[in-house]
This record gives C-alpha cells, structure tokens and sequence, in this order.
C-alpha cells in the first residue's frame, strides 16, 4: 500500500466525518426540525456510509488487511525461523560442550580406571615373580640337598658293596679263564683240608 | 680163591650208582645169557652181550672171570652191595670236568675218604673255580666266590688303604 492511497483513504474518511458534524450542528437549534434533521441525517449518514463503505471498498479491506496479516506472519515466521536458527545452532554448540566435556570426565575416569588396574596388575605381577623367585631358590635348595643325599647315599652303598662289586666282577672276568686241570691242585688241597669232615659224616650216614 | 664182596676194588671209571646199575645190568644179562646157553642145542648160539669197559675193568682189576657163575655171582653182589652201601658223593664243578680230571678226583675221594665212595658229578658255574661238596648231611662250599667272601674284609681293608693314599 503506497502513502498516497492511504492519505486519501484517511481524507475521505475525515471529510464525511466533517460533514456528519456540520449537519448534526445545524439541526441542533430547532429540536422538531433538529429531530428530522437528525432522522434525515441519519438516514443519509447511513446511505453515504453504505455509498462509502460498499462491499468493493470493503473488500478491499479485507484484501488489504489480509495481505498485511500475511506480511506480518511471513516476517514473524522469517524472525521465528532466525531464532530457531540460533537456538538451534546454540544447542548445538551447547549439546557439544556438555557431550565433550562428560566425554571428557569419562575417558579421565576410565583412564583412571585403567591406570589403577595396571597398577593393580603390576603389583600382582611383582608379588608373583617374587613368590616365583622365592619357589625356585627353595626348590633349588631341595633338589641340591637331596642330589648331595643321593650322591652320599649312591657313594655309601657304593663303599659298602664295594667288595661285592669287586668280587662279582673278579668272578665275572676269571671266571671262564680259569682251566679246571689247573684247579686240581687248589681243589685236593681243600678237599684234604675238610677230609675228616667228610669221613665223620660218611660214618654218620652209614 | 676169589675176594669178598667188601673186598672188591672199584676201577676208577666206575664212578657212580648210574654206573654201578649199568654194570649190573650187563652182569645180569650175561648171567641170563650163559643160563640160556646151557639149555640150547650146540651150534644155536645166539650173540653173546656185550660188556662194557667199565665192567671188564671191574673183572680185571679183581681177578674176576664173568663166565664162571660163583664168581660172576660175587661180582653181581658185590655190585648190589655198592647200590646199597656205597657212600655217595656229590661234588660239583664250574665247567664240565674231563674223565682224567674226574678220574683223579674219585681216586682220592676212594684213597682219602672210602675205597667204595660213589662220586655224582654237578655243574655250576656261578662258583667260577673251585668246588662244592655234598655229603649225606654236610655242604662243604670249596669255591673261589666262597673263597673271596671270606677274605671279604682283607679286601676292604686293602681298599680303604688305596682310597685314604
């Protein structure tokens, strides 16, 4: 709507104003007459504002509000878009930062977490090698102690036998080697030594 | 006049009651065998038995003739007397011995001990050398591993001497 139309709009609409007034200000001195005039006044009031406002005024109106409705809802909507816009991209950015940082306080506690594990580990660790060090010294000790016994042990049954194994292998080795007509000798003189001994108990037997 | 039967010698190749029973048995078969022959028509003989080293060096060293029946009959008694009162012998050896070993083993066993001693000849060859003796209730353990364990401590000793050099 251009100025233009809307100052003659407001001056068309202020000289029937000024008219209605100059009308009603002449009938007012003669209340009979005032009293008609008023009725015809009216009455032409009425046909002048059925003459003014006819429906094509009025729906122009109607046209002219509706398109002003229209803009102020289009810009409104345009502003409401803007805001939503920033709100938007502000909860963004907000969402974000709250995202991050509890992002943030996780991985810093899970990275505590995992530090107190390790630490935790490794003590485990520490505690078993050590437990481990402290087996294998004692099992050293025991399998050196008893090889010492096995060996003392081997060394005095060893002592011990030690005539046996001497005679088993004298046995052993001159066994075969020895010819009986060589014993005779060896043998009369052990038989002449236990002769008596035999004789008595043959005299026995018999 | 022929010697009696305690009398008889033994010859050195009979040396124990197998040898002793075969004798007799040859004795035995001859005496049937002469028997037999009184019976038969001349020119029917059969094969006469034969004898055994053993019993013809029994004859011999006795002065004993097997064809005549006293003195066949003495020797077969003398022979049942040997089954019964022989003292036996039992010796064993490490190896197999030979006959002129053994021969001179039962010519002392019958000079030393008993002119009638019956000899069982054993083998055993963990004794290495020497000899084990049975009698009828003695053990006489005449070997060289017997021999060792008896000087069991000289070894020792001899032993401990060489460790403590």
């Amino acid at each position: 709507m251009q100025w233009w139309e809307l100052a003659l709009i407001l001056g068309t609409i202020f000289a029937a104003t000024a008219a209605f007034i100059w009308v009603a200000i002449s009938h007012s001195h003669n209340p009979a007459k005032q009293k008609n005039n008023a009725q015809a006044l009216t009455g032409a009031a009425e046909k002048d504002v059925e003459h003014i406002f006819n429906e094509e005024f009025r729906e122009e109106l109607r046209n002219r509000g509706r398109l002003h409705f229209e803009k102020i809802i289009g810009e409104n909507a345009m502003f409401l878009q803007q805001d939503l816009r920033l709100t938007t991209s502000q909860l963004n950015d907000y969402m974000k930062q709250e995202i991050t940082h509890t992002l943030q306080e996780e991985f810093a506690k899970y990275e505590e977490s995992i530090s107190d594990a390790k630490q935790l580990a490794q003590q485990a660790i520490e505690k078993t090698t050590t437990a481990l060090d402290q087996q294998r010294q004692l099992m050293s000790h025991q399998l050196d102690q008893q090889l010492q016994d096995q060996k003392a042990q081997m060394l005095a049954r060893f002592e011990a036998n030690m005539a046996d194994i001497v005679n088993h292998y004298v046995l052993a080795a001159i066994g075969n080697q020895i010819d009986l007509s060589d014993q005779l000798e060896y043998i009369l003189g052990d038989l002449e030594t236990n002769k008596q001994a035999m004789i008595e108990d043959l005299r026995r037997g018999a | 006049m022929a010697p009696e039967a305690s009398q008889i010698q033994l010859p050195i190749n009979l040396i124990d009651t197998t040898d002793i029973n075969r004798a007799k048995r040859e004795v035995e078969a001859l005496a049937e065998f002469l028997d037999q022959a009184s019976i038969r028509e001349p020119g029917k003989q059969p094969a006469m038995p034969r004898t055994s080293k053993t019993l013809e060096e029994l004859a011999r060293i006795n002065k004993l003739n097997l064809l005549i029946a006293d003195q066949r009959q003495q020797v077969l008694s003398f022979l049942e007397y040997l089954q019964q009162k022989a003292p036996n012998i039992h010796i064993s050896f490490a190896t197999d011995p030979s006959a002129a070993f053994l021969g001179k083993i039962v010519q002392w066993f019958r000079a030393e001990v008993h002119p009638h001693t019956l000899v069982h000849v054993g083998l055993q060859p963990s004794i290495a050398a020497g000899c084990i003796v049975r009698t009828p209730n003695k053990y006489f353990d005449l070997s060289l591993r017997q021999h060792f364990n008896q000087n069991r401590q000289s070894l020792l000793d001899s032993l401990e001497g060489l460790k403590s050099e």
